[in-house]
């Protein structure tokens, strides 16, 4: 084992400059304006879907939509400010009030509608093109996050990680139902639905493996 | 949200290098100093970031050895902790107070360490002294015991025999040496060694068939 005193002698000789990080609030910002960039890419190459407009006079449409994306706004905010060391665990919170008032819509939303609906409503055609979507969206965030983030690898990989993914699934939750009709709200919410859970599960499940091909360096000394 | 006022350090000026300042002042302006140590070492000061990691060393040290009984685990979490200081260094906000900063990440690496600590001890079990020993053959203990009744035998025998079986086989002499050493001639050796293994096994195969 090497000794600390020569531990610190040779960390104090690696001691390059570092770029401090910006205050995380901007630093999430500059993520939400990446999420805002493929959000407009794809409308522009998918086109919103055609009945948005007649859609938006609906609050409960518009009261989901909204809740998702302040969701996604807040959870991005709040992986941020938690993935630093000195900042509150607290942080976690903020996205819960937006969270439940999502999740609470999309119950009210399947207990109205499935009565109306049925199963039937379930085409196979749709899902495929909602998933193509769902990739799309998620895939870049994703890693976006995940490199902006790798700094939080030895600290709380699993809080960071959490709140990260949760931004992403209600971004991507967001983009689902600007872009596709689903006739089937059944179908919209199993896809909102979905996503975050396979979302959060995934984060829980690969977060620290993923965190490892990222900083590898901090993980390498004593592993 | 517990935070102390922002304290911006205005200018990095550099404190005093004996610590008998630092010593009269307490932990808000050792806090400070701590403050402006590390955001001189962000800017690539490799002194300022030594005086800083040689000063929280100690403090670490103590932080550990609340969570840690082992002198080694001692000294490995707090290494493990300068790793990660080292790592993460960018993190660090220098408008904001070093020690929560340092604390967290102290934490963090104490409970990842005890996780860790938990995982192996519930899975592996460790290869110590006592299992090693049973490597050499003089600390078998079923031998030994062998060789314990196998005296008791020896002793029963009658004196000429148990000279020779001594000598012969237990010290493993050549039939000379052994002659010489005990007066006896190479012939009566023999003998003596012959009837002594045959009384030997068959008071040995009397005991072990009861």
């Amino acid at each position: 084992m090497i000794k600390t005193p020569d531990l610190i002698a040779s960390l104090a000789a690696n001691a390059t400059p570092v770029r401090r990080l910006r205050p995380p609030v901007m630093r999430a910002a500059c993520w939400l304006l990446l999420a805002a960039a493929v959000l407009t890419l794809l409308a522009i190459n998918q086109g919103v879907r055609p009945d948005f407009a007649q859609r938006l006079r609906e609050p409960a449409f518009v009261i989901c939509m909204a809740a998702s994306l302040l969701t996604g706004v807040l959870a991005a905010i709040a992986a941020f400010l938690v993935s630093l060391p000195d900042r509150s665990r607290l942080w976690l919170l903020l996205p819960m009030p937006a969270l439940v008032l999502w999740l609470s819509n999309i119950g009210y939303q399947c207990l109205v509608q499935w009565i109306d609906i049925g199963p039937n409503g379930v085409s196979l055609g749709e899902a495929a093109r909602c998933f193509a979507t769902l990739v799309l969206t998620s895939l870049p965030l994703s890693l976006a996050m995940l490199v902006m983030l790798r700094y939080a690898a030895p600290l709380r990989p699993t809080a960071v990680t959490l709140m990260g993914s949760l931004a992403v699934a209600a971004i991507t939750a967001t983009a689902l139902s600007l872009f596709h009709t689903v006739d089937a709200t059944v179908m919209v919410l199993m896809w909102n639905l979905g996503t975050a859970v396979v979302f959060v599960s995934l984060a829980g499940v690969f977060g620290r493996t993923m965190f490892r091909w990222v900083a590898p360096r901090t993980f390498d000394a004593r592993d | 949200m517990t935070q102390k006022p922002r304290s911006h350090p205005p200018s990095l000026k550099l404190v005093g290098t004996d610590g008998s300042d630092a010593a009269q002042a307490g932990p808000i302006i050792r806090d400070v100093d701590w403050s402006i140590l590390m955001a001189r070492a962000q800017d690539g000061d490799g002194a300022a970031y030594h005086r800083l990691l040689q000063d929280i060393v100690p403090y670490l040290r103590s932080l550990a050895s609340r969570r840690h009984r082992d002198p080694n685990d001692v000294e490995d979490a707090v290494q493990d902790i300068l790793l990660t200081i080292h790592s993460i260094r960018q993190t660090y906000d220098p408008g904001r107070p070093f020690g929560p900063w340092l604390v967290t990440i102290a934490n963090r690496r104490f409970i990842d360490r005890l996780r860790r600590q938990g995982r192996v001890r519930a899975r592996e079990t460790p290869l110590t002294a006592e299992h090693e020993t049973f490597s050499e053959a003089r600390a078998n203990l079923q031998e030994s015991t062998d060789r314990h009744e196998l005296g008791g035998a020896i002793d029963n025998l009658p004196p000429r025999q148990r000279q020779a079986i001594r000598l012969l086989k237990l010290k493993e002499m050549s039939l000379k040496e052994a002659a010489v050493a005990s007066g006896m001639s190479i012939t009566s050796l023999k003998v003596n060694t012959h009837r002594a293994l045959k009384s030997l096994r068959k008071m040995l195969v009397d005991r072990s068939e009861p």
